[in-house]
């Protein structure tokens, strides 16, 4: 379990991190979103003791990273694949980790067996891909066998293989009953991958919830309408209170946010509009995280006048 | 340097059932300083400058003591009276120090810039959080290469120095005088001070570019311009300046306007105690 408690970060006048607290549960896979800058490696780094924080706290299961009696078994982390010395050898590169913790060097073939790296595990690193460090950032979390993951965009550089083989194994992770945490930007691989949702804004908490309930939440209910007469039907729907009317994307129609589909089959119906299609469209956690930094950008200019 | 570095073959029958447990099968060991000594040792083994450092030192030593020797050798039976009494068999041997130290004190800055520049300084931080404890292990690891290195360098430099000097029939020194045992050891102390300074400046500068630039400024060019500095000034630097009061310990004549050798070698210890201090301040206060 990652606990965060008033954990703040200040550079010179800016607030990185702003008096943000959370707690990362065992046994299901937390996303942790936000947009660029919002604070959430600056937050990953804390927790692993790499920038102190400015005050606050930031432990897991209890102890502050640096007091870990041994670190790599008690907390695995991907934060840059790009950390890599080009001429070292993969497998040179895990042993000095390893050995750091008194980790067996057994266990570095092991990690690159599992990462799929075990036919370049000699190679030197300077020589792999994107993919492939990131691969090797994902062996050098597994060395210790930790039972907390900490990732952070580890989708970037992955094939669509790739992507398919970590979700799998973050979600064999959580089902094994370990903490993990992923920052990512893909939202529909968030979406399949992550249960729980932390989501930050400009170093501040926005929302720490379900993934269900999160996009129940921000999501805005929208509904696709075709018909033949498509634009009597955007002035019947657009001019209604709290209604948007917008074109939809793939040939003639609307989408309609604000009504139910119910709805708007009645007010056609009652006007004798013709529909070719009336669909329910399935919220997405991309359709919500948008909407919900939308909002919040709309009551930070708010807030804010003076910028 | 090299028996362990084979071993991790991959294992056929690698299937390891871990379904539904976390915790690592055998009881976790407590990190210590020696596990952070162990991984600095693969890191300098493991980091393709190192060998290129060892290699050059050893050529350039060899190289100038044979250049340096059979040319000093070969002018002084032209010299004054005055001149044979301040002949120097031994500071002529071991002349390749000058760059020797350069080239050390690089390896023990890119023990640490090299992670900066590579980013490698989260790996080794998330696996060895101590900050005081990474560099710790860094330096004993330096001076474990440094000491023998030096130890080499300097014998080669002598022997292959005093050779040349023999050849062209000038006075020379056996490798069982006092004095060439004092140049030795002392040469191979001077060096791995050299390196441990290299340290010193790469934690706190970070830059490996810059921390070869401010080597070469402290080490050598500080000596060479100290005879243009003016009177008392120049005189100062010579004496105390802590690079040139440490060679003191590879030269065989006694200015008595300078420290004495162990006095000026114990000067250089100290600055480079005093630096490495700073480093680990630094080094324990900054955001990886």
């Amino acid at each position: 379990m990652i606990e965060v408690h008033e954990l703040t970060k200040r550079y010179g006048d800016v607030l990185a991190v702003d008096h943000l607290s959370f707690a990362v549960p065992s046994g299901q896979v937390t996303g942790f979103l936000g947009p660029n800058g919002a604070g959430k490696s600056t937050t990953m780094r804390m927790v692993l003791g790499l920038d102190a924080a400015s005050s606050g706290t930031a432990t897991v299961d209890g102890r502050l990273y640096v007091a870990q009696p041994t670190p790599l078994r008690s907390v695995g982390a991907l934060l840059d694949p790009g950390a890599v010395l080009p001429s070292r050898r993969a497998h040179h590169h895990l042993l000095a980790l390893a050995a750091g913790n008194g980790i067996p060097r057994e266990r570095v073939a092991e990690v690159l067996d599992e990462v799929g790296l075990q036919s370049v595990g000699r190679r030197r690193t300077g020589t792999f891909s994107l993919g492939m460090r990131q691969r090797l950032g994902i062996a050098a979390a597994l060395l210790g066998d930790p039972p907390v993951l900490i990732f952070d965009e580890p989708l970037n550089g992955l094939d669509p293989e790739g992507i398919v083989w970590m979700r799998s194994l973050m979600r064999r992770m959580a089902a094994e009953g370990r903490t993990v945490l992923m920052s990512s930007h893909l939202m529909s691989e968030m979406e399949l991958t992550a249960d729980h949702l932390i989501v930050i804004g400009r170093g501040r908490l926005i929302a720490d919830t379900s993934m269900e309930d999160f996009i129940a939440a921000h999501s805005d209910r929208q509904v696709v309408v075709r018909s033949p007469q498509v634009e009597v039907l955007r002035r019947l729907l657009g001019g209604r209170a709290g209604v948007r009317v917008d074109d939809v994307d793939g040939g003639p129609g609307l989408l309609v946010t604000g009504l139910e589909a119910a709805e708007i089959g009645a007010l056609a119906a009652a006007a004798g509009l013709e529909l070719h299609e009336l669909t329910s469209r399935q919220p997405s956690l991309e359709q919500a995280f948008m909407d919900l930094t939308r909002d919040a950008q709309e009551y930070r200019s708010d807030a804010e006048p003076t910028r | 340097m090299s028996a362990t570095t084979t071993g991790s073959t991959v294992r056929a029958d690698d299937t390891r059932a871990r379904e539904g447990t976390v915790a690592s099968e055998q009881p976790a060991e407590r990190a210590r300083f020696r596990h952070a000594v162990h991984s600095e040792w693969v890191k300098i083994r493991t980091m393709r400058s190192s060998l290129f450092v060892v290699l050059g030192t050893l050529a350039s030593t060899a190289g100038l003591a044979a250049l340096n020797g059979s040319s000093a050798g070969g002018d002084h039976a032209r010299l004054t009276a005055a001149e044979q009494a301040t002949f120097d068999p031994l500071a002529i041997s071991l002349m390749g120090y000058l760059l020797a130290q350069i080239a050390l004190g690089l390896l023990g800055g890119l023990v640490i810039t090299s992670e900066y520049g590579a980013r490698t300084i989260v790996g080794t931080l998330t696996s060895v959080p101590h900050r005081a404890r990474v560099l710790a292990a860094k330096a004993l690891v330096l001076a474990g290469v440094a000491l023998p290195v030096g130890l080499l360098v300097s014998a080669t430099g002598f022997v292959i120095g005093q050779a040349s000097l023999a050849g062209q029939g000038a006075p020379h020194l056996a490798l069982s005088d006092g004095l060439a045992l004092r140049g030795i050891m002392g040469g191979s102390l001077y060096l791995t001070l050299a390196t441990l300074l290299g340290l010193a400046i790469g934690t706190v500068i970070r830059s490996t570019t810059a921390t070869v630039t401010t080597l070469f400024g402290v080490m050598l060019i500080v000596q060479a311009f100290a005879p243009a500095l003016p009177g008392t000034l120049g005189d100062w630097v010579s004496r105390y300046w802590p690079p040139m009061a440490g060679g003191q310990v590879v030269t065989g004549y006694r200015d008595p306007d300078l420290l004495g050798p162990w006095a000026g070698l114990g000067l250089m210890a100290a600055a480079v105690a005093v630096l490495l201090a700073v480093g680990f301040v630094v080094f324990g206060k900054r955001d990886a």
